[in-house]
Parts: structure tokens; C-alpha cells; sequence
């Protein structure tokens, strides 16, 4: 019940502070939901840390208010999907408490590294609608930084190179080296099959030949239908972070899943989102 | 409206002329107030254009003349993402297409009203070394006939703005100073 009242306290501190705002133009009237939602990434950032003020202005280091530990608290309860994600209470807590903690809280680094977007995407390959699922990186450089395309799972390059799980037909024999590989000759008009002739670690990169057929003109991107982070900074957990456009105070970009992960299990995770281990 | 884009300009400027920006990684939180609210300002400015282009009354030749002064608010190349609740992938437009769509709808009148909120997120630095950030602004569109056809929508829209250290010489000087522009703009509808 105390948690619950902090969290409408929260949510009526975004109501009152929104008499603060600057004015621009001809003015709509409601908009405490507005200022409940978090409206963008690095708003979640800021929130996450407590590096902004209940108007959104932003809090800088040296002020008394900045990273306040009290505050955090607050703010991270509501940074949660309480609506459809069902996220354990115990492990929200433990979270929570972990990276408020006073001897070594925890804080978002946006140029920290170990987070990563998914990003679904449509494309046309061949004429027909597939899903492409590309996986972002934010890429720091000599001045600034930059999102790069790390990966792509494509599933029409999966069913492509299917392998046999027990190929006991299709190989090359131990002696074609004597023949100087003319049996080539036989594998490579048998296009449907050539995958089965490759190395058992064998694992075609997606990406590259993703842009090749970009390149070629068989695929023609259309549409972003969707966008997921996936968050590994802190230690022992991981937490994904969706958009929720709906109505109500519990919306914009919150925390979607959460799992407590030691490190070995985070990269299982990690394997699980590429499409690796599935 | 130009007096006051004058007085950011001299702030802008005078807070930056002894400095040499281009070495420098962060925004101090003063400058940054003050790109902040230039970059409101041409916000503000492209609602107001939007209105004039949307609407009937407006003459063919002021609405182009409307969509140039619009434009000039824009990097090259600037591009509107648009998606609706009932249709969630993303449709692109070129600013300028965006703008002479809006100018067919001719509705008799074109209402945008604001929400009293804006965020404006952290200027993060490009390789290129212009800084960039992302305006996030609540707006309401009702477009009306007079046979009493009405569309209205609510939408999140959230707008680039690029910011770059310029310079200038005045009077045999060089003068630094910020300049700021849109660029992509995506929007979103909203439940609201």
C-alpha cells in the first residue's frame, strides 16, 4: 500500500509540475498522462539515474538533486510496464534495491556498451513481405558515435541453409584430393543441396549476404514495425525495454522483462536473442 | 517573431566567441537552454506553417510560397515517418511531398492545437561532429469542411534537430555561432 501511495505521489508530482512548462502555442487542456509517459529513450536514461526534475528539465552533476537515491527509488517503480508484462514483484524489488543500493548503486550508461536495439523490420525479397529482424549497436568513434547494423536474422536465409542433422549421403570422400576434386563438379549442379558439403561449424553470416542482396536489388526495405532494447549493464540482470502507446499514466518506454542473469546466462540470453541457440 | 530569433542569435553568439566550439565535446548546460529554445521556436514556427498550408482559405501561390519558408526550417534530405494506431508500419515521405499532401487535403478549416508539454532529449554528438537531439511535442490536428466532414487525430511527433557550430565574418571578424535545423520527423498517433 506504501509502494502504491509513492507511485501516485510520483504520478502527481508529473500533474503539478506541468503548470511549469513554457508555453508554445494554442494549448490543449489534460495532459497529465503526457507528462506521466516516458517520452523517449533518453528520457528512461534520465529517469533510470534521476538526472531530471519532474518537468523534464534536465539535472546536472554538482547539483544536490543529481542521481538523488530517494528520488531514484521513485522514479524506478514507475519506469516498470505494470499493465501486461507481469514482471515478478520479487524480482522487481531485488532489482530496484540492487541498483539503488548505497555503497554501489548502479546507473544507465549510454555510451556504456552491453545494450543493443531490435529492430523489426519489412522488406520485400523476391517480391513477397518478409520480416527482417535487424540488431543494432551504438558504435562510439573518433568524434561522437553512431548506430551500426551488427546482425540480421532473415528467416528465408535459415530454411536456405538447412542442414541435415544426420547427412550420411551427401559428402565428398576422404581420397578426392587424388582425383583433384573433379567430384566437385557433381556437387555444385545440385544447387538446393551445396549447404550439406560444408563444415559441421559451418554458420552462414546473414548480414553479409543480407546486404548482398540488398545490393542486388532483391530486397527492398518498406516499413520499421517494431523496436526492443535489450539491456545487459547492469550486474546479474537483464531487462528489455519496449514503447507502449496506450492510455493511462503507465505508458511510453518501460521496462518490458526482466530476469536476474549471471553472466554466463546472460550470454545464453544474448545467443537466444540473436537467434542462435533457438 | 524575427526580433526574438535576432536576440537567440546574439545570445548564441556572444556566449561563443572567445571559445573554439569545435574542440569542445559537451554542450555547457547554459548553451544548451538557449539551442534548446531555438530549436522550440522553429518548432513552433513549422506548426504555425502547417496551419497557413493545411488550410483553404490560403491562395495556391501563398501556401508554395508557405511551403518554401517551411523548408527552409529543414536539413536536405529531412523525411516524415508517419504511422496510425489502426496502421502501425511507417510510411515515408519527403518534407516536401509531406507538405503539398497537406495542402490537398483542403479542408475548409485546419486547426492544430499543442499540448502543454515538450521533452527535449540530451544533444549527442555525430561523427561528423554536429550534435544532434530529438524534440518530442504533442499536437492535435482537426481538419474541418464546411459539409461537416471533420478528421482529427492526436499524434506524438518527435523531431530531429541538428546543431552545428557555424561561422561568419562581420565587420572583418570571425564570428561563431550555433545553428540549429530540423530534420526527420516522426509521427505517431496517439491514444490521447
Amino acid at each position: 500500500m506504501k509502494r502504491l501511495t509513492g507511485v501516485f505521489l510520483l504520478l502527481i508530482g508529473f500533474v503539478i509540475s506541468s503548470k511549469g512548462q513554457q508555453t508554445i502555442g494554442t494549448y490543449l487542456g489534460d495532459e497529465s498522462a503526457l507528462y506521466a509517459a516516458t517520452k523517449q529513450v533518453n528520457q528512461f536514461f534520465r529517469r533510470f539515474n534521476s538526472e531530471e526534475d519532474l518537468k523534464g528539465n534536465r539535472i546536472y552533476k554538482g547539483s544536490k538533486h543529481f542521481r538523488n537515491p530517494k528520488t531514484r527509488r521513485k522514479y524506478l517503480k514507475v519506469l516498470f510496464d505494470n499493465e501486461t508484462s507481469q514482471i515478478n514483484a520479487d524480482a522487481k524489488n531485488g532489482f530496484i534495491a540492487q541498483v539503488t543500493n548505497g555503497a554501489s548503486p548502479f546507473f544507465l550508461d549510454f555510451h556504456g556498451g552491453e545494450w543493443f536495439a531490435e529492430v523489426r523490420t519489412k522488406f520485400l525479397y523476391h517480391g513477397k513481405e518478409e520480416t527482417a529482424i535487424l540488431f543494432m549497436e551504438l558504435q562510439e568513434e573518433k568524434v561522437g558515435s553512431k548506430w551500426v547494423i551488427k546482425n540480421v536474422y532473415f528467416e528465408p536465409f535459415v530454411k536456405l541453409f538447412e542442414k541435415e542433422k544426420e547427412n550420411k549421403e551427401k559428402f565428398l570422400h576422404p581420397l578426392s584430393h587424388e582425383l583433384a576434386f573433379m567430384n566437385l563438379q557433381r556437387i555444385f549442379s545440385d544447387k538446393s543441396e551445396v549447404e550439406e558439403y560444408t563444415a559441421n561449424d559451418f554458420r552462414p553470416d546473414h548480414l553479409s549476404l543480407f546486404l548482398f542482396e540488398i545490393k542486388r536489388s532483391s530486397l527492398e526495405f518498406k516499413s520499421v514495425t517494431d523496436l526492443t532494447f535489450h539491456f545487459f549493464q547492469a550486474d546479474n540482470w537483464y531487462f528489455e525495454l519496449k514503447e507502449f502507446n496506450r492510455s493511462g499514466y503507465n505508458t511510453g518506454w518501460l521496462i518490458a522483462n526482466l530476469v536476474k542473469a549471471n553472466e554466463q546466462e546472460k550470454d545464453l540470453l544474448r545467443k537466444y536473442i540473436y537467434f542462435e541457440n533457438r | 517573431m524575427k526580433s526574438l530569433y535576432k536576440i537567440l542569435f546574439v545570445i548564441l553568439l556572444s556566449s561563443s566567441i572567445q571559445v573554439n566550439l569545435f574542440a569542445q565535446d559537451e554542450v555547457s548546460p547554459e548553451r544548451k537552454q538557449a539551442i534548446d529554445s531555438l530549436a522550440l521556436e522553429k518548432v513552433k514556427d513549422l506548426g504555425k506553417y502547417i496551419s497557413i498550408i493545411g488550410n483553404k482559405d490560403t491562395e495556391f501561390s501563398e501556401a508554395n510560397r508557405v511551403i518554401e519558408r517551411a523548408l527552409e526550417l529543414f536539413a536536405d534530405g529531412s523525411q516524415m515517418g508517419v504511422s496510425s494506431l489502426s496502421r502501425p508500419d511507417v510510411k515515408y515521405y519527403g518534407v516536401r511531398e509531406y507538405f503539398e499532401r497537406l495542402m490537398a487535403l483542403n479542408y475548409d478549416r485546419v486547426t492544430i492545437q499543442w499540448f502543454n508539454i515538450q521533452y527535449i532529449s540530451d544533444l549527442e554528438r555525430q561523427p561528423d561532429g554536429k550534435y544532434v537531439g530529438v524534440i518530442t511535442i504533442y499536437q492535435r490536428f482537426q481538419g474541418e469542411s464546411d459539409d461537416g466532414l471533420k478528421y482529427m487525430d492526436t499524434t506524438k511527433k518527435d523531431i530531429t534537430i541538428y546543431v552545428e557550430r557555424k561561422e561568419t565574418q562581420i565587420g572583418g571578424r570571425i564570428i561563431g555561432f550555433w545553428d540549429v535545423l530540423l530534420g526527420d520527423i516522426r509521427v505517431t498517433e496517439t491514444t490521447t
